[in-house]
């Protein structure tokens, strides 16, 4: 018997004995590749009979598979399936990156100060309400700094399965890409400001430095990915073969971006600008960049389903609904400020709001080492840190609703009718 | 409900009314955001008029009375330069020409009103497919008479207005061979084409109640004819020609409207007859086809003729009065297109570069806009 085949009789052996303990003994790929299976079939269910996008249904599953709940799946096991989660999320932000528009901000400056704005009043809000409800200053700082951020993973997915068209769906865009960076910034400068006092002012400038380096290094090696896909596109002058070169940009890019310790993030949404700058409309970027992507995206959030934790919710549950309710506010507030001179009705007012919820870790640190992102901000509180991480869960696991059900049902940029059947798949 | 009367206006005075294509500035394609730009554009300044059209991806400028080209084009040039403004705010691209290139009619959305509602439920998927954008020019007329003599005497000149704006080659992401494939949606329509020959007001309103006695007809606003009165204006109204990718161009085709209504008027070369139409319809769609390229037939003599000359020759004709109406400006220019060719073939020029059809429309918008 070959071992794979040995390896299934022993995975039926043990589902015979109990279905959990089946699953829980399987090959952590086979598991996985179970759980992506039954979390297709529950998604398009659930978006057949109670119109919920297929987004939360994978995230459902991945959810229930994930240690909170039935324990199935370990975070561990996902560690075969890095390369092609990491592949999913940016493959996702490239393509983010070539649906921004910068000359936007220049002819409305209203909407460049309420995509600063929103972040930095949802950055002071959740700030302050750690800091009142008694936790450290600096870690309640760097807190709201990852808080401010939109998931753009969750938008552009959101996007490709709802097929918006309108301005709630471009300023989403728009400021996820945005804010994201600005957290990006807030993390690489936290070694700086988290140690002040702390170190003598030379160790301070290096790492001030360092975070220099790590922004426009970034920038730079985007700009230089976005010249080379333009340039090989040229010579090659294939549309059909666009894709293919697009997948092996985004792979080269991400796995520079690691290796010289830069942002991928703030690298592939730079790529994605630059290409779409140069290339114009020669550059067809498939939705997930074709089906194969599409198959990523659905590994993708099953996996954010499976991340999930809510560890100590009963301990810090007032940290993390300050967390979720100060953002909720500090967003609300700068864009009901600044809506009606940038051009914003109230309605899209409000459905902007709430497609700003949904946060996600992964995103903001891209292709890092780990799965965790607790080790990138060393010295912060651990209480802080558990509940911006639960925060963080939470609004993952629902950010499919916040981000399309205000798209769908208050700013109506949705399409009438069935969507597409390939979106989100 | 009864026909209108006929309300008086000074003739020859001049409205133009453009129906525009709203674009996403990412892959060019329509975009439903009628209302951002209303919303925008209420307290512009000028004196034009800014309103949605049957779908949220279309929206309709009219400008004020006018009466010669200059400020007829300047006027025109100002509500660009707004509306310019406002959909650069929002992210939106503006173009003229007569059809969207590869625009999927499904995908457009009806705008809510209770009047398109109606059309909607009344034609069906061809409501949608009417998204399609032309120039209406409207002339002002001093009784309902002389406006059912000028619609009928104008039918010959129909096809100038087609193959002179024509800028609607591409429709579904296909190059149809037309110049103006926009005409063939409004000819789907059942009240679509020539009106009837009717010389006097009065015989215009037994023909509407009749109509309106059927239940066919609610309102004036019910034909599409290619040339229809329109009481409440004290106008008649050219509906042919496709929305130039240009405001300069749509400011000459009125004037040279205006200069052929006022030759007729004053100089009556011919008395409009019913066997005019007996080559309407042929006439019409040479232009359609070909553009400026088209051979039409002259309902008189029987001869055939390239567009293009006919063109020429009307110019020399109406010189004298285009002088008086201070449209000279507006006279070569409509003669330069003679020459250079009209907007269909600008397009296509765009596309035998091996330009995609995205870069095409953008090309368009950045025309319309700059």
């Amino acid at each position: 018997m070959t071992p794979l085949a040995q390896q299934l009789a022993d995975w039926f052996a043990d589902l015979l004995r109990g279905p959990m303990a089946g699953l829980r003994g399987a090959d952590p790929v086979l598991g996985l590749a179970l759980v992506v299976l039954v979390g297709l079939i529950v998604a398009n269910l659930l978006h057949r009979h109670l119109r919920l996008p297929r987004l939360f249904g994978y995230l459902l599953i991945g959810a229930v598979a994930s240690p909170a709940v039935l324990d199935l799946l370990s975070r561990g096991d996902l560690d075969p399936w890095k390369p092609l989660i990491d592949l999913g999320v940016a493959a996702l932000v490239f393509e983010l990156g070539t649906r921004l528009r910068p000359r936007w901000l220049l002819d409305n400056p209203w909407f460049t100060v309420s995509c600063v704005l929103e972040a930095l009043l949802a950055a002071l809000c959740v700030g302050f309400a750690l800091v009142a409800l008694g936790a450290p200053g600096m870690s309640a700082c760097v807190a709201g700094a990852v808080a401010a951020a939109t998931s753009p993973v969750m938008t552009m997915a959101a996007v490709l399965e709802g097929r918006p068209r309108g301005q709630v769906a471009e300023r989403l865009m728009t400021m996820s890409a945005f804010n994201s960076v600005l957290a990006i910034l807030a993390i690489k400068l936290w070694p700086v400001w988290g140690q002040l006092g702390a170190t003598p002012f030379s160790d301070g400038s290096s790492l001030l430095a360092n975070a220099g380096v790590v922004i426009f290094g970034s920038l730079l090696l985007g700009m230089a990915g976005g010249w080379l896909l333009d340039r090989i596109g040229r010579l090659d002058g294939q549309a059909a073969t666009m894709p293919v070169l697009q997948i092996a940009m985004v792979i080269l890019m991400a796995l520079l971006a690691v290796a010289l310790g830069l942002s991928p993030l703030m690298v592939l949404l730079a790529a994605g600008m630059t290409a779409r700058g140069r290339m114009g409309h020669r550059l067809t970027v498939e939705p997930h960049l074709g089906s194969a992507g599409g198959a990523l995206t659905v590994l993708l959030f099953v996996s954010f389903g499976v991340l999930s934790t809510l560890g100590e919710l009963m301990q810090l549950w007032p940290w993390v609904l300050a967390i979720i309710v100060a953002r909720l506010a500090g967003k609300g507030i700068a864009i009901a400020v600044t809506a009606r001179p940038s051009g914003l009705a109230p309605r899209q007012a409000l459905a902007l709001t709430l497609t700003l919820q949904p946060m996600s870790s992964l995103a903001v640190l891209l292709v890092a080492d780990s799965f965790s992102w607790r080790g990138q901000l060393a010295g912060a509180d651990a209480a802080v840190m558990q509940a911006l991480l639960i925060a963080t869960t939470l609004m993952q696991l629902t950010g499919p609703l916040w981000a399309l059900w205000p798209l769908q049902y208050i700013a109506r940029e949705c399409p009438d009718g069935e969507r597409n059947p390939s979106d989100g798949a | 409900m009864a026909l209108e009367a006929f309300t008086e206006s000074q003739p020859l005075t001049l409205g133009v009314e453009l129906e525009l294509q709203l674009l996403d500035t990412h892959d060019f394609d329509l975009t439903p955001r009628a209302e951002d730009l209303l919303r925008e554009l209420v307290g512009h300044e000028g004196a034009w008029d800014v309103k949605p059209e049957i779908t949220r991806s279309m929206i309709e400028i009219g400008t004020s009375i006018q009466r010669a080209y200059l400020p007829l084009r300047d006027e025109l040039r100002d509500l660009r330069r707004q509306m310019s403004r406002a959909a650069r705010k929002l992210n939106i691209g503006i173009s003229g020409g007569g059809t969207h290139a590869y625009q999927h009619w499904s995908a457009q959305q009806i705008f809510p009103t209770e009047r398109f509602r109606y059309i909607s439920e009344l034609y069906g998927y061809l409501a949608k497919q009417f998204t399609v954008f032309g120039q209406h020019v409207h002339v002002g007329v001093p009784s309902g008479d002389d406006a059912m003599w000028l619609l009928h005497a104008l039918s010959r000149f129909v096809p100038h207005f087609i193959a002179l704006s024509a800028s609607s080659p591409f429709v579904q992401g296909v190059d149809t061979g037309f110049h103006s494939a926009r005409l063939n949606s409004v000819f789907a329509f059942p009240l679509s084409g020539r009106a009837p020959f009717l010389l006097t007001w009065s015989e215009f309103g037994e023909f509407f109640d009749k109509m309106t006695s059927t239940g066919v007809v609610q309102s004036m606003k019910d034909f599409y004819w290619d040339i229809r009165p329109k009481p409440e204006f004290g106008t008649i109204e050219l509906r042919v020609c496709d929305t130039p990718l240009a405001v300069d161009k749509a400011a000459a085709l009125a004037c040279y409207l205006q200069c052929i209504c006022r030759y007729l008027r004053e100089e009556r070369p011919f008395e409009p007859a019913e066997d005019d139409y007996l080559v309407y319809t042929f006439n019409r769609f040479q232009a359609c086809r070909f553009g400026l390229d088209g051979e039409i037939v002259d309902p008189k003599t029987k001869q055939r003729s390239k567009l293009r000359d006919d063109i020429i020759r009307t110019l020399a004709r109406v010189d004298e009065h285009a002088l008086d109406l201070q449209a000279l400006d507006a006279s070569n220019l409509i003669r330069d297109s003679v020459f250079d060719g009209n907007d269909a073939t600008w397009l296509r020029g765009l596309r035998r570069k091996t330009l995609p059809m995205p870069a095409v429309v953008e090309a368009a918008a950045e025309r319309w806009m700059s």
